[in-house]
């Protein structure tokens, strides 16, 4: 789980943190991290989701930042990729079309990103 | 008197008890009946709840204990500050933004800046620059702070410049000086910096801040330089803000608790600079939340009074009556409206800001009705700003002081409030001065519990959001959603490169060099920093050398 950029609301990061671990997740808690950091740590800790927590509008910047970085890294199809915060319904299915698998926005009850981890991720 | 209030209240009791035995099986709903911060309520209140003798604890407005209100007149004297928040893109379609609204009614500006802005970071900065302008203006340089306030007269309406600690010296030192090269005299201007240092440690985290003894450091500096130094005397140099921790799911109990530990540790600290309590304390300002439950907002603010005026007389032997006054500015809360249905949030707003002008609010901004999904378009601004001026003009509740006195209900739970913000407040004070309380932890493991607990609320429907865990509708796709300039960044590079070219650097690079000596030792930053802002330094470099010298602090967050 981490913070890409610079944008200090963290209330929405630690929520879910907690939610997943609660769930028997095991879960590395990155904070502020730059896209590289991000799939440095994924590679290194040898995760199987990467999670992004944005609410400062710039969510299809970072997005692509990430998938481009996965790409070049020929990662492309190892993790699977989950965005939360203040993200306008609007933008989902864009962002779900540059490769995200699922989108939480604001009023998004933990239960169902447990669920739909535990639904999508043997897939 | 006495005797015969107590001759009533005995017959009020045996009466009562009469009626509760009476209806002892009447019927209720079967849930807990208490206040949103846990305390519990009763079927009804009554004269008996009402303790105390009146002059002493309730009073009259204008005077201690201020329970009534800060001023004897109140709303009848002048209508609230109706000051929205607001900021976006550039600083030109900021100011476009803000012309809209004055032209519509608005009394008071406040600029809400980007995450660059509030973490010291230039736009040629790879850490921050796809976020130039997207949650907020950026502030980067005098050249924007002269793009901003174009045409606006700011030697009569006052702008409140929402930075914190970290870079409260350099923004405002760009305003002041954009100010002075404007031929303003800066003793005569009137606005507000909210350096709160609990904004950009727990409300939000920092991104490569400093250490909170330095932040607190740079707190009292600016409060230091402006208010009882005498060079822009009457700035509010501090506002203490409550809103955006409560935004993270603490109570009112605590949001009250943490602006007054922190306004202590600032008092104490001013005070150890040799300065008397009344020289500045009456510049001190507060910004507090209007949250879901009416009531309990209501006597919060009336609490806030009476504490702050026992607080500065009692342990701070403050002797001018002002500085006893606690004036406040209120934010309707923003974490209860849903990105679901959202037109449903022009009506939590409506009432939220009933709250703040019934508990005597000095300001207020209203949320737009789109901020659960994005910043605030034209429409939805003018629809919050509407909100308060349908209050102000249409419903007559600004006609007589503090309208809610004497419920006997609002009154016994402005006691209850006050009592548990003494307690809690003693609590916090056993952790140490503010600095302490975040670098050890403290704070951080107050905010992780609150965030679970309204978690659990939620989720268990224990607290009730219309649209989300009760009558739940789709997250909303119909909504127009209000996109700020994607072109910002580059627009804000190239503002810095062109102000690069204009400036002496050489000079720059010499106050530069000043401001750490300044830094290595206990003098105020602020002059130097006033400096350097006129020669055009931008908030980058600045903000480069606090860390070069305080070194980057790591807040330890709880899970």
């Amino acid at each position: 789980m981490s913070k890409p950029g610079i944008d200090g609301h963290w209330r929405g990061g630690i929520v879910v943190s907690r939610a997943l671990r609660d769930a028997g997740m095991e879960l590395i808690f990155g904070g502020f991290q730059n896209i590289d950091q991000i799939v440095e740590t994924a590679i290194h800790e040898d995760v199987d989701i990467i999670g992004m927590s944005i609410h400062s509008g710039a969510h299809f910047a970072y997005t692509k930042k990430l998938m481009d970085k996965l790409k070049e890294k020929g990662l492309k199809d190892e993790f699977m990729v989950l965005l939360g915060g203040v993200i306008p319904a609007k933008d989902f299915k864009k962002l779900r079309e540059m490769g995200v698998a699922n989108v939480y926005g604001p009023g998004t009850m933990t239960s169902q990103i447990v669920d739909f981890i535990q639904n999508n991720l043997e897939k | 008197m006495k005797k015969c209030k107590k001759m009533d209240d005995e017959k009020i009791k045996r009466e009562k008890e009469k009626w509760e035995k009476k209806f002892e099986d009447a019927r209720e709903r079967d849930m807990k009946f208490q206040t949103d911060s846990g305390i519990p309520l009763k079927r009804l209140y009554t004269p008996l709840d009402v303790k105390g003798d009146y002059l002493e604890k309730i009073g009259f407005p204008g005077q201690p204990p201020y329970t009534r209100g800060a001023y004897p007149t109140m709303y009848r004297g002048r209508i609230w500050t109706m000051r929205l928040f607001s900021g976006h893109g550039t600083p030109e379609e900021t100011n476009e933004r803000w012309k809209f609204l004055y032209k519509h009614g608005e009394t008071g500006f406040s600029a809400a800046v980007d995450a660059l802005t509030f973490n010291g970071i230039d736009p040629t900065n790879e850490d921050g620059a796809a976020e130039v302008g997207t949650s907020g203006v950026p502030l980067y340089c005098i050249d924007n702070l002269f793009a901003l306030t174009k045409d606006i007269p700011i030697d009569k309406i006052s702008v409140a410049l929402i930075v914190e600690p970290f870079t409260s010296a350099p923004v405002c030192s760009m305003y002041f000086n954009m100010a002075k090269k404007k031929g303003y005299d800066i003793k005569n201007l009137m606005g507000t910096t909210q350096n709160d240092i609990l904004t950009m440690t727990v409300g939000f985290i920092p991104y490569k801040n400093v250490p909170p003894n330095h932040l607190l450091r740079l707190a009292c500096d600016f409060i230091e330089w402006t208010v009882p130094m005498g060079n822009v005397p009457k700035w509010h140099p501090i506002n203490f803000t409550g809103y955006n921790y409560r935004e993270g799911g603490i109570d009112a109990v605590q949001e009250l608790g943490f602006v007054f530990a922190s306004a202590c540790s600032h008092i104490d600290n001013l005070i150890g600079r040799g300065w008397k309590v009344d020289d500045f304390v009456n510049r001190l300002a507060f910004h507090l939340s209007a949250h879901k439950d009416f009531f309990e907002e209501i006597a919060k603010y009336r609490a806030a009074r009476r504490i702050w005026a026992k607080l500065m007389k009692d342990r701070y032997n403050a002797q001018d009556p002002r500085s006893m006054q606690f004036r406040f500015h209120v934010q309707t809360a923003g974490s209860s409206l849903t990105a679901q249905f959202p037109k449903v949030n022009i009506i939590r707003t409506s009432i939220q800001a009933l709250e703040a002008t019934l508990g005597g609010c000095q300001s207020l901004h209203t949320n737009s009705y789109d901020e659960a999904i994005c910043l605030p378009s034209e429409e939805a601004a003018l629809i919050a700003l509407r909100t308060q001026q349908v209050i102000a003009d249409e419903t007559r509740i600004a006609n007589t002081v503090d309208p809610m006195a004497g419920s006997y209900y609002v009154e016994w739970l402005t006691d209850e409030i006050e009592e548990r913000v003494w307690d809690y407040m003693e609590k916090m004070e056993k952790v140490g001065s503010i600095d302490k309380a975040l670098s050890t932890g403290w704070l951080y493991k107050e905010m992780r519990d609150a965030f679970h607990k309204r978690q659990k609320r939620m989720e268990r429907g224990e607290e009730i959001s219309l649209g989300v865990n009760k009558y739940p509708v789709p997250y909303d796709e119909v909504t127009d959603v209000f996109r700020t300039n994607d072109e910002a960044m580059k627009i804000e590079i190239e503002r810095i490169k062109n102000l690069k070219k204009r400036r002496d650097n050489k000079k720059l690079e010499n106050i530069l060099d000043k401001l750490r000596r300044v830094c290595e030792k206990e003098e105020n930053v602020m002059p130097v920093v006033m400096e350097a802002t006129k020669e055009g330094a931008t908030i980058g470099e600045i903000c480069d050398v606090y860390r070069e010298i305080w070194g980057i602090w790591e807040p330890p967050l709880a899970i």
